[in-house]
């Protein structure tokens, strides 16, 4: 399998040079996140997100099982990240680069662990039926900042996502199909996001949303997941560039910023989605949920 | 409806094409000719590497399976020789399906491979894999028939079509060459000689008939133009990527 392209001496020069003059290869902000762009399919829980070049399409599905016996009352949710030789010949399939371990750590840590869904909504009947959730997170296009669009895209997808509802009856459990009963939507707790920062000539310059070449010559990471309430939820560092502390409170500023505008983006594009669905104005008729 | 496809679509793969029929959503990339590893090299030709991804969960025995019926294939029309000590590297990702085609109860694999067969193609064209000829394939359904009369053959059927004629007997998946000879013949069922003939020669009809053909419309007439056979379609398709590459020679 070949290796990954590295960059020349006089690309890194350059686009170091540039850095310190203050411009950006593409003539971005160094707070800018590239151009954004939020697709839904036909079916539910399906979001293809664009971010400049960057292309990751990230698709929900369901299944019913049992619970894990030690946790009985919560549903199973499962983020698959795994890179195909589609977004980079470097990328073999069965063998997880460094990237994608990163990756699936990062998912796990700012959506699983930040309990953004609700996990015991799943649950059917506890300890014996449970839906199992799976994000499965397909690369399609990398050029660079694979992290925040790969949250970008699990989040959308959830929110998206509509599950069959279920009829029970004592122990005995009826799976509804779409046609049946209007699916309903999972609830979702918080929004997380993630930001990353890159460092530059050791920890004096940063950006967001490196591209890849700006990556290849960035000396480290810091990676930010918050809400767009401004709660944290986690911060990873990788790389060996000194990041000074007091500059990690400018950046989740910054990146509260760029998770304001995410959010309201996402959820323009989910209620364009959903008018688009709303052929007629059926749905306020087939939804079973109260007014509060 | 004749199938759709965009072609050469993504940055970072040498080439690429997304198909779209019947509510089936392939991604194709293509890279190659690259560094092959030293184990898969071969002195004399090019090594052909075919990856299938489903759209949920990871690869199980069907995609190994695809993959091996799409390797098989693929490697007797590319030119292997002509790029030796190479490595091609085809990845097909498989984005959306119909939603009816768990419940129509036929081989999943074989709904699925014309349209990956062809996605495949199309990925290799779009990277200039020097290539010996091109293919075409098609879906061939047998319903059985609930009297003596032999039951009509559904050509390249859709999901919710397939769904109403169940219970389906045979389904056999033909792909031929751009010479009209056949490349691929998978078939899986209960099905006589005769039955399969009728299903090859409906097969071929669709794929490469020269004039009279059937074709995809079925007769029906969609945009006002007559149906169309698979390999005009595909001629359509390489004559438009031609021609926005050569649009700096015509452009005055």
């Amino acid at each position: 399998m070949p290796r990954e392209a590295e960059i020349s001496v006089n690309e890194r020069a350059f686009i170091q040079e540039a850095l310190k003059e203050q411009i950006r290869l593409d003539g971005r902000a160094f707070d800018a996140f590239r151009v954004l762009e939020l697709t839904f399919g036909d079916e539910y829980g399906v979001a293809d997100v664009q971010l400049g070049k960057t292309r990751v399409i990230a698709r929900i599905s369901v299944d019913v099982t049992a619970p894990l016996p030690e946790r009985k009352f919560d549903g199973i949710f499962q983020i698959v990240t795994e890179f195909s030789p589609m977004a980079s010949p470097a990328f073999e399939v069965g063998r997880p680069t460094d990237a994608e371990v990163i990756l699936s750590r990062i998912l796990e840590k700012a959506i699983r662990r930040s309990n953004a869904l609700d996990t015991e909504s799943l649950c059917i009947i506890a300890g014996l039926k449970c839906f199992a959730l799976r994000a499965d997170v397909h690369i399609i296009d990398h050029d660079g900042g694979l992290i925040d669009a790969s949250c970008i895209a699990v989040m959308a997808a959830l929110q998206h996502f509509r599950r069959p509802d279920v009829l029970v009856e004592g122990e005995k459990a009826t799976v509804l199909g779409l046609r049946e009963r209007e699916p309903i939507p999972l609830s979702i707790l918080h929004q997380p996001l993630c930001v990353t920062f890159s460092y530059f000539e050791e920890g004096e310059i940063f950006l967001v949303d490196a591209n890849l070449a700006e990556e290849q010559v960035r000396k480290g990471q810091v990676i930010v997941t918050l809400n767009r309430h401004g709660e944290v939820c986690q911060i990873a560092k990788y790389g060996g560039a000194t990041v000074d502390p007091l500059a990690l409170l400018n950046c989740t500023n910054i990146a509260l910023q760029n998770v304001k505008t995410i959010s309201s983006y996402i959820q323009s594009r989910l209620e364009e989605d959903a008018k688009r669905r709303d052929a007629g104005g059926l749905m306020a008729e087939l939804s079973a949920e109260n007014p509060r | 409806m004749a199938p759709e496809a965009i072609l050469s679509h993504l940055h970072r793969a040498d080439g690429s094409a997304t198909y779209t029929h019947n509510g089936y959503c392939v991604i194709g990339a293509v890279n190659g000719p690259i560094e092959v590893q030293r184990r898969d090299e071969m002195p004399e030709e090019a090594t052909v590497e075919v990856n299938v991804r489903p759209a949920v969960g990871v690869g199980s025995p069907k995609e190994r399976h695809l993959e091996t019926l799409l390797h098989n294939t693929l490697r007797s029309i590319i030119l292997t020789r002509s790029i030796p000590r190479t490595l091609v590297q085809i990845t097909l990702q498989v984005r959306s399906l119909p939603e009816e085609e768990i419940s129509t109860g036929v081989n999943t694999t074989l709904t699925l491979l014309p349209h990956i067969l062809h996605t495949a193609l199309l990925a290799l064209l779009s990277a200039s894999i020097p290539l010996s000829t091109v293919l075409t394939s098609t879906l061939i359904a047998i319903p059985s028939a609930p009297n003596a009369r032999p039951a009509t053959p559904l050509v390249s059927p859709t999901a919710p079509e397939l769904l109403r004629a169940k219970p389906i007997r045979s389904v056999h998946v033909f792909a031929f060459a751009g010479d009209g000879r056949m490349l691929l013949n998978e078939s899986d069922g209960v099905f006589s000689f005769e039955e399969w003939d009728e299903a090859a020669e409906a097969a071929e009809e669709v794929c490469c008939k020269e004039e009279g053909g059937v074709g995809l419309g079925e007769g029906v007439d969609v945009d006002g133009k007559e149906g169309t056979n698979l390999e005009i379609w595909l001629r359509e398709v390489v004559k438009r990527k031609v021609e926005l590459e050569q649009r700096w020679k015509s452009a005055r």
